[in-house]
Order: structure tokens, then C-alpha cells, then sequence
């Protein structure tokens, strides 16, 4: 009986004792990009031309990721969510990011400490899903000005992308692409629009590093493949035309790349210092002041070989 | 120690205490309650309330007084005197009400308390206190010296006690009138309009105005909601700025291109809300129209293109959202959903000189 008591013992303090082991965890941060044809977006300016031949410019973007995740070699997905209460953005929920060519600091994403160790694959919502997306749920402005209303589907935008584009008559004029729930003519059946993006990643997260992802929005993907999206066709505005909510929907699909940064960067780095850093690296690379080219940005940073557009 | 000596500690133990405790700084009696802002549910969660003017009752009463109060000039009536009441009047919910010898018409002074976007129609004033020194001061506003207005409400029998108890000094100070005018400004809510009724589930809207409000709503019938909020945006506006097809060409050096210097900024002006819109004429930053008429007719048909147009205004190759008559009647019923007749005859916001 003793000796019963005595194994028993034992195994709880082993149970014990691996229950304590400690994991350590690891900064992560997200900086947010966009190109177009492999340069840098430049706002207000009429040099594009989408793969149906519009000329167009683009005045902002707005728009949500959300319930962004990791996933180690485990097959675990671990979840990125917000390091902090935002001063400026009015996240209620945790793994919601509002991002905004407009607002500098929203396209800076601080994640919480995540367990260190090797990920390797990344996935995340395009806009809002049906759990996420209920109307009401963000009160203060940027993210309230997203409200979509509700005759519509209600909830939020996914995004905002407005421009000009040059129409056949060869006027300029506006360009809303904005996304949502869709709907039919009569409002009466409503379509989710969101959309998951999932693709490797190889990331090693270190306990002592500010850990980087670099993520692009190719914003000429929106309007290429499997989808040719000519603005005559769609016209100006589509938040009540579902066939072209549809047709970005599936365009969407390869929109997004993304890279790690692999310059050593010191633990507790500061927002400022860490958005500084993306900035730089995202803008410091340009061969000219506004433009710069994924592929240069990689070779003079040393970034990893991710999902990318040359990987297509 | 002998006894002489034992008898002097024990005095001096007794009375230093005394005169220590004489010495004392007199106690501070300015205790100001802290003033509760209404927060409708469905409002922003973040406000404007700056950490160096907290909301009291004592202020928030002091402002209102203030507000009213053509004292506030700092002269006596042969020079001509003026309150911020003089032109901001509640019915016209706190706006003019007729067009004005302003340069700009009036913005309406409602639910500013969650304006974090700057104030006036290019948003270049950042707070209501530097709001309140700026139409005290104007010459074509109330005109004032700061110094001769101090001077004034320290002379009056009523306002030194008053300052006491809202900022804890009968000294009076200009940046205390700005503080107190500020706080009465922030406490004017307006959430009870038939539209809030509906928003909490207490009232339903009808026919006409549900339709109307779809109409609002929708991009494509009158698309005001980008701009002008709704359900998902109680305030009514978003508090940013927009050049809205007024006009093709801009001579305005104070539109909102004044204040960010961007060329993409020319012919943009602030969204005020439309809270209470029936009764907030002249319309847009000039006061150019007079009717809610006119308003829908301009956004119907008369909107013009421009290189800074926004973007958002994507029915304008058509001229405007094309509505029908019957739509317009529809939009316009809605619209006057907005007022709030319980803000604009609320005894707290009213003269209370009266």
C-alpha cells in the first residue's frame, strides 16, 4: 500500500513538474503594404492601368483582416491578436485589425507575445466573417465609418478601395470598389463576401526578437485572375451588385503575399521604432523615393522566400 | 532636566502643534461634482473631454450661464453686446437659423462631445475651448477683448463665487470662461429624435420613412450614408470631410485644403450631422440653400464634377442620384425623422437667465 502511495506521488510531481515547464513567447508584428504592377501604391495619382486596360487611380483604402493565425509544425494554429489596447483604434474584439492608407499607425499591426518556435503556414479572413460581422459592433470612428448598412446585410465594409477611373467616354470618374455582404434584387437573400487566404510562411519566432511579416496587397490582383473586372462593366459603385462582389471575391484569392523579415531586431522595441523600421524597410528599398519592387526589397533585406508574386 | 525645564517641554510640546496647525494652509472647500454625460448606447465610446477640463455640474452650470450671457462681450449695450446665444439658438438646434454675416454659415453646436476630427467646416479648430476664444474674439462674431471681458465678470456680483466652485478660484481667468462654455457645449446631447426611438426598438418608423431611410442608405438611391451615417453611425456624420459637387471651381482659402495643404482637399468641407436637419437651415458651408428642398434637389440633380470631387460621389455623371418626386418626399420624410424635439426644448440647455 505503501509503496502504492509512493508511485502515486511520483507521478504527480512528474505530472507536476511538466506542467511547470515555462514557454517562452515571442514578439510578433505585421506591416501592412500595397503594390500595384510590383511598385508601391501611390494615392491620388492616375498611372494605373488594370488587366481589362482602365486607366485608374486610387484615392484610399480601407479595410478589415481579421482572425489571423499561425500555424507550427505541430499542425497547431495559434491566433494573432491585438498586443495592445489601440489609443487610436477601437478594436472590441481581439483578433479584429482595422487598416487604413489614411492612418499610418493602422497599417502597423502589434501582435500579442506568441509561443516561440518554428510556424509554418499562415492563414487569416479577408474582411469579416458571419460571427464577426454584426452590426453595432464598433461604436467609435475609424471602424464605425465601415458600417454597411443594414437594408444591405448590415455589418461592416470588408473594404473600402476608392479612386477614378477612366470610363469609356473617357471621362474620369469616381471608383468605389467597396465589399460586403452581398445581396439579391429585393433584399430579401444576403451572400458572406468574405473570403479565407491561407499560404506557408516560414517564420521562426525567437523569445529575444521583435519578429516582422511583411504583408502586400496586390491591388492589380483584385481585377486579373480567374476574373477579368473591366470598371465599365461593374461601373462605379457594386455594394448592391453581387455578380461583381462575386467575381472580387474570387480575384481575391491571390491579392495577398507575404514575407519575414529576418534582420535581427531587438525584443521591446517601441510601436513608433518597430513602425519606423517597417516603413523603412517597406519605402527604404525604392529605387526611386516611391516606388519600390518586392523582389529588390528581398534582396537587400535578405527576406525569406515567401508566398510571392514571383512564386506564380 | 529639572522641573522648570520638564514644565517647559511639556508647554512646548502643546503648543507648537498649535502653531503649526495655525500655520496651515487654509483648507480647499472646491469640491466640483463630477457631471455625468449622457451615453446613449449606440454612441462613439470615446469622446473629446480633454484631462485638464473634467465635466462638473458646477461648470457645466457656469458654461450654460455664460453661454447665454451677453456679458460675455465685456462691454455694455451702447457698444453693441452679444452671447454665444445671440446666434446659436436651441430650436435651430443651436444654429442661426437665417443666413448670417459670417463668413461661413453655421455648424450646429450637438453631440460635439464625440467630434474628435477638429471643429468648424475645414476642421482647423481643435478643441471647444480654443472653439470659444475664437468666436469671442472674431470681429464678426462677438467681437471681444479677453482682458475687458475678464475685467467685467470679476466686477459682477454673481460670477466670481460662480468660477469658485466650478475651477476652485474667485480669480477669474479667460481660460476658465473657454473651459465652462466648453463643458456646457459638450453636455448638449441629442439622441431622442423618432429615428433613436426606432434605433432603441421603442417606436417604428412609417411606411414613407422606412423607405426613406433605405433610400438614405443604399448606393443605389440617394447614397447619403457614407458621409451622413445612420444606424451603424448614430452621430449622423462621420466628422470628415468631403467635397460634395457644390461646385466646379474653388476660390474659398478656407475649405479644407487650408488646413492639410493637399490640392485633393479643394472644395472639402466638413459632413456636419443631420440631427435635427429640418431646422438647421441655411444649408452647406455657405448657406447657400434655405429649404431641405433645395438640399435634395442639389444631391438629386445638380451635383457638379471636378477634379477633387470625392470619390464617394459616384452618381455625379448623372448629375446627381436621380431621385423621384415621390423618392425625394420619401427622403425628406425621413430626414425629418432626425428632429429631436426634446433637445431643442430642454429646459437643462435652455436660457437659464429666464
Amino acid at each position: 500500500m505503501k509503496e502504492m502511495q509512493f508511485i502515486l506521488m511520483l507521478c504527480a510531481a512528474i505530472v507536476t513538474a511538466s506542467c511547470d515547464k515555462p514557454v517562452d513567447y515571442g514578439n510578433v508584428s505585421v506591416g501592412i503594404d500595397y503594390s500595384i504592377n510590383g511598385n508601391h501604391l501611390i494615392t491620388d495619382s492616375l498611372c494605373y492601368h488594370n488587366e481589362a486596360g482602365n486607366a485608374f487611380m486610387i484615392t484610399e483604402i480601407q479595410w478589415f483582416i481579421s482572425n489571423m493565425e499561425l500555424q507550427n509544425e505541430q499542425g497547431e494554429w495559434t491566433p494573432l491578436e491585438h498586443r495592445e489596447v489601440d489609443n487610436l483604434l477601437s478594436n472590441p474584439t481581439d483578433k479584429i485589425f482595422y487598416i487604413d492608407t489614411n492612418i499610418p499607425e493602422s497599417q502597423t499591426l502589434l501582435m500579442a507575445p506568441i509561443p516561440v518556435g518554428h510556424y509554418k503556414a499562415m492563414r487569416f479572413t479577408f474582411g469579416l466573417d458571419e460571427d464577426d460581422n454584426l452590426s453595432g459592433l464598433f461604436s467609435d470612428m475609424p471602424e464605425s465609418n465601415m458600417f454597411w448598412p443594414e437594408p444591405l446585410g448590415g455589418g461592416y465594409h470588408y473594404m473600402k478601395l476608392n479612386g477614378r477611373f477612366v470610363d469609356a467616354d473617357n471621362e474620369l470618374i469616381p471608383l468605389n470598389i467597396h465589399l460586403g455582404i452581398g445581396q439579391n434584387a429585393n433584399h430579401t437573400e444576403f451572400y458572406q463576401n468574405y473570403f479565407i487566404v491561407e499560404g506557408p510562411i516560414d517564420l521562426d519566432i525567437l523569445e529575444s526578437k521583435e519578429n516582422l511579416i511583411l504583408l502586400n496587397m496586390v491591388v492589380d490582383n483584385w481585377f486579373r485572375n480567374p476574373n477579368l473586372y473591366n470598371f465599365n462593366e461593374f461601373g462605379s459603385a457594386i455594394m448592391q451588385n453581387q455578380a461583381a462582389q462575386q467575381a472580387l471575391k474570387e480575384n481575391g484569392q491571390d491579392v495577398f503575399t507575404w514575407a519575414v523579415f529576418k534582420e535581427t531586431n531587438e525584443k521591446d522595441m517601441k510601436k513608433e521604432e518597430i513602425f519606423k523600421k517597417l516603413r523603412h524597410i517597406m519605402q527604404g528599398a525604392a529605387p526611386k523615393p516611391h516606388y519600390w519592387r518586392w523582389e529588390n526589397v528581398k534582396k537587400r533585406y535578405g527576406i525569406d522566400k515567401g508566398q510571392d508574386e514571383s512564386d506564380k | 532636566m529639572n522641573p522648570t525645564n520638564k514644565t517647559g517641554f511639556w508647554l512646548l510640546s502643546i503648543v507648537l502643534p498649535l502653531v503649526f496647525a495655525a500655520c496651515k494652509p487654509e483648507q480647499n472647500h472646491y469640491t466640483p461634482t463630477p457631471y455625468e454625460l449622457r451615453q446613449p448606447s449606440y454612441f462613439p465610446s470615446k469622446n473629446n473631454i480633454p484631462a485638464d477640463n473634467p465635466m462638473t455640474e458646477e461648470g457645466v452650470a457656469l458654461g450654460r450661464k455664460l453661454f447665454y450671457d451677453a456679458r460675455l462681450s465685456g462691454r455694455d449695450g451702447t457698444e453693441g453686446i452679444r452671447s454665444c446665444s445671440s446666434c446659436h439658438h436651441q430650436e435651430n438646434n443651436f444654429e442661426y437659423g437665417t443666413p448670417t454675416n459670417t463668413h461661413h454659415a453655421m455648424l450646429p453646436l450637438i453631440n460635439l462631445a464625440w467630434n474628435r476630427t477638429g471643429l468648424g467646416w475645414n476642421g482647423g479648430v481643435a478643441t471647444l475651448e480654443d472653439m470659444v476664444l475664437a468666436a469671442v474674439t472674431s470681429p464678426v462674431e462677438i467681437n471681444a477683448d479677453t482682458n475687458q471681458v475678464v475685467k467685467y465678470l470679476q466686477k459682477t456680483k454673481d460670477y466670481p463665487e460662480l468660477f469658485e466652485k466650478a475651477f476652485g478660484s474667485r480669480e477669474i481667468a479667460f481660460i476658465n470662461v473657454e473651459r465652462a462654455i466648453a463643458q456646457f457645449v459638450r453636455s448638449l446631447v441629442s439622441a431622442d429624435s423618432k429615428f433613436d426611438r426606432y434605433l432603441r426598438g421603442e417606436e417604428q418608423l412609417t411606411e414613407d420613412e422606412l423607405t426613406g431611410y433605405e433610400l438614405f442608405c443604399t448606393e443605389d438611391g440617394a447614397d447619403c450614408f457614407h458621409c451622413h451615417g445612420g444606424g451603424g453611425l448614430a452621430l449622423m456624420t462621420t466628422n470628415l470631410f468631403y467635397n460634395n459637387g457644390l461646385d466646379d471651381e474653388f476660390n474659398d482659402p478656407e475649405d479644407r485644403s487650408a488646413i492639410t495643404g493637399s490640392h485633393w482637399d479643394r472644395g472639402a468641407y466638413k459632413a456636419p450631422t443631420l440631427r435635427n436637419i429640418a431646422v438647421s437651415s441655411p444649408y452647406m458651408h455657405d448657406g447657400r440653400f434655405t429649404t431641405l428642398d433645395e438640399v435634395i434637389n442639389f444631391y438629386s440633380e445638380g451635383v457638379k464634377d471636378s477634379e477633387t470631387i470625392n470619390p464617394l460621389m459616384h452618381h455625379v455623371m448623372d448629375g446627381g442620384v436621380q431621385l423621384t418626386d415621390t423618392e425625394k418626399d420619401q427622403l425628406k420624410a425621413f430626414l425629418n425623422a432626425l428632429t429631436d424635439e426634446h433637445f431643442l426644448n430642454n429646459p437643462d440647455y435652455s436660457n437659464p437667465n429666464h
